[in-house]
């Protein structure tokens, strides 16, 4: 029997304490979970994805409840890069924790202009890396037009790459005939590492009023009902690519996280189920642990990508 | 507004107090020493991660001295439905207080609440704080009908006049408990400020009025919600605000659960 395993991984250069991460949009800019947990004992904290400009978002009804889901379309609403950096980051900065800016934008320059920015105060403010969103479904421009094509990927990924040394994980779409093919890109273009999923795009009639229930038609389908969906992308995409895996989609117990990392995720991020357990995050944390010591592995490396078939 | 918790709290008692309206008495110190009227809990329903999300319900009672609170709730969906059909012993994983509250000014003397249907929820909280407050008080109740109106008797033994409208006039007056809003207002009992929950169109209709009368009105809103504690964004409403700067109107969406549920009339953008 081991008593202390190892937690530690590393993803993009960025060296976490353990493999749990947030899911962009999921854990707002960090601060309101800090009442339910201690935010140094996350692997990581990726926050809600930022714009260059204020973004007033999709009007409401922005949420629906699913058979064990949930579909969004909130727009990406944010204060712009710039209220982020003055008002959102300092608070961050007291703990020991990465903080992982996910970023997006109308056209390629914004996206380069938010990375150089981001770049540029990195030290000061203390951003440990970019997550670049090519796969959000409820923006029109920008979002998943990048993330749906192979060579826009390339195109947007290897921009970014030049504006910035800081670490780049590609968030990637499942709503696309062959991920594979724009991890490939994402990989081949420069990126230090891949999340995926983002939400599938879906929809809800109310059938008194015959009009959607979202009011901007269809909206990201996420929790519990998407897991298979995204575990069964992380194995392909595993076997594809070199660069680690974050794997998310649907995570809300432990055994989801632990299923995860054996298909070939390095590390996990967490997202619509800290809307319905705000402590969820460190709760699988500490069943990782938990399993690791029970089946006596000294190293959560060894579990990454261990699927025998 | 003091720190979101999250606890579990022991379902006391639980009463049908009109066709599927739920009672339910919680033991929740911790919660009642901090609630304002207005605000509300987030209730897991259930024991698994089925239905997914949870519930906001206003708290419609806070008893200080015993550690209790009180919910008032309709089975609608899902949710509410496994609510009602937990037994009292259990245990209910909540979030809370969550939520601004009603802003009673210091210096108003009169005070006019009016709930429709369910949204009698978080009001009779306020008519109390209003009586511990010396504010004399006034409650205007709208329902379908005779048998959905709730809140008449425990807002009324608290020495409380009580005025009901119903939609078939099955009970007293026959209408719009807007229109009985209209008929108090042209009698002469006017309020310092309203305090309005219930359908957007009665909201709607309550702000025109207030308007008109030059009186303060704060309203409760309702929006399909998340994770309740201010970080998804989902539940978002449209607001006036001023552009301090350059002197005009500009508009956000603001979030119903940690900006609301209680905003002011006159601010919220009620045609889009």
């Amino acid at each position: 029997m081991i008593d202390k395993p190892n937690l530690e991984v590393e993803i993009a250069g960025i060296k976490l304490k353990n493999p749990v991460m947030t899911a962009s949009g999921t854990f707002g800019y960090g601060e309101e979970f800090s009442a339910f947990i201690d935010l140094d004992k996350l692997g990581a904290m990726v926050l809600k994805g930022i714009y260059l400009k204020p973004k007033m978002g999709n009007p409401p009804p922005r949420v629906i409840e699913t058979p064990s889901g949930m579909l969004n379309a909130i727009g990406l609403q944010n204060v712009g890069v710039e209220v982020l950096i003055k008002e959102k980051l300092p608070y961050l900065k007291k703990f020991n924790t990465p903080v992982i800016i996910n970023i997006s934008g109308d056209t390629i320059e914004e996206y380069v202009e938010l990375a150089r920015r981001l770049g540029e105060v990195s030290k000061e403010v203390g951003v440990a890396g970019l997550e670049v969103n090519i796969s959000c479904p409820n923006v029109k421009r920008g979002g998943m037009v990048w993330g749906t094509d192979a060579k826009a990927t390339y195109k947007i990924v290897s921009s970014i790459r030049k504006a910035t040394t800081l670490p780049l994980i590609v968030k990637l779409t499942p709503n696309v005939t062959d991920v594979k093919i724009i991890a490939q890109a994402a990989e081949e273009a420069g990126a230090d590492a891949l999340s995926l999923i983002n939400t599938l795009v879906g929809m809800v009639v109310d059938i008194d009023s015959r009009k959607p229930k979202l009011a901007n038609i269809s909206g990201g389908l996420s929790g519990p009902a998407v897991k298979p969906i995204a575990l069964w992308l992380v194995w392909q995409v595993f076997q594809t690519v070199k660069i680690p895996i974050i794997g998310i989609g649907g995570i809300i117990k432990i055994e989801d996280a632990l299923e995860f990392i054996i298909a070939g995720a390095r590390a996990i991020g967490i997202g619509t189920a800290n809307f319905v357990n705000p402590k969820v995050t460190v709760e699988i944390i500490e069943g990782i642990e938990k399993y690791l010591i029970e089946k006596n592995i000294k190293d959560i490396n060894k579990l990454v990508g261990s699927m025998k078939i | 507004m003091s720190a979101i918790l999250n606890i579990k709290v022991k379902i006391l008692s639980r009463k049908e107090v009109a066709p599927n309206i739920y009672l339910m008495k919680l033991k929740a110190p911790e919660i009642a020493q901090d609630a304002l009227p207005g605000q509300f809990i987030h209730i897991k329903c259930s024991e698994d991660n089925y239905p997914l999300l949870r519930r906001p319900l206003s708290i419609h009672r806070i008893d200080k001295e015993k550690g209790e609170i009180f919910i008032l709730f309709q089975v609608v969906g899902e949710g509410t439905k496994l609510l009602f059909q937990r037994t009292v012993g259990d245990n209910l994983d909540i979030l809370g207080p969550i939520g601004n509250g009603f802003n009673i000014y210091p210096e108003s003397r009169k005070i006019m609440i009016v709930g429709g249907g369910i949204g009698v929820a978080p009001l009779l909280a306020l008519v109390e704080e209003s009586i511990a407050q010396d504010k004399e008080v006034r409650v205007l109740i709208g329902a379908l009908k005779k048998e959905m109106v709730i809140g008449e008797e425990s807002i009324r033994s608290l020495g409380v006049k009580v005025d009901i409208a119903t939609d078939d006039g099955s009970y007293k007056y026959e209408g719009l408990v807007t229109d009985l809003l209209e008929r108090t207002i042209k009698e002469g009992w006017l309020a310092d400020q309203i305090f309005a929950c219930g359908p957007k169109p009665m909201l709607k209709k309550i702000n025109e009025i207030a308007l008109q009368a030059n009186i303060n009105c704060q309203v409760s809103l309702e929006e399909r919600m998340a994770c309740g504690i201010g970080a998804c964004l989902g539940c978002v409403c449209k607001i006036k605000t001023k552009d301090k700067k350059e002197d005009k109107v500009k508009y956000e969406y603001k979030r119903v659960c940690v900006d609301g549920p209680i905003f002011e009339g006159s601010e919220v953008v009620w045609d889009d």
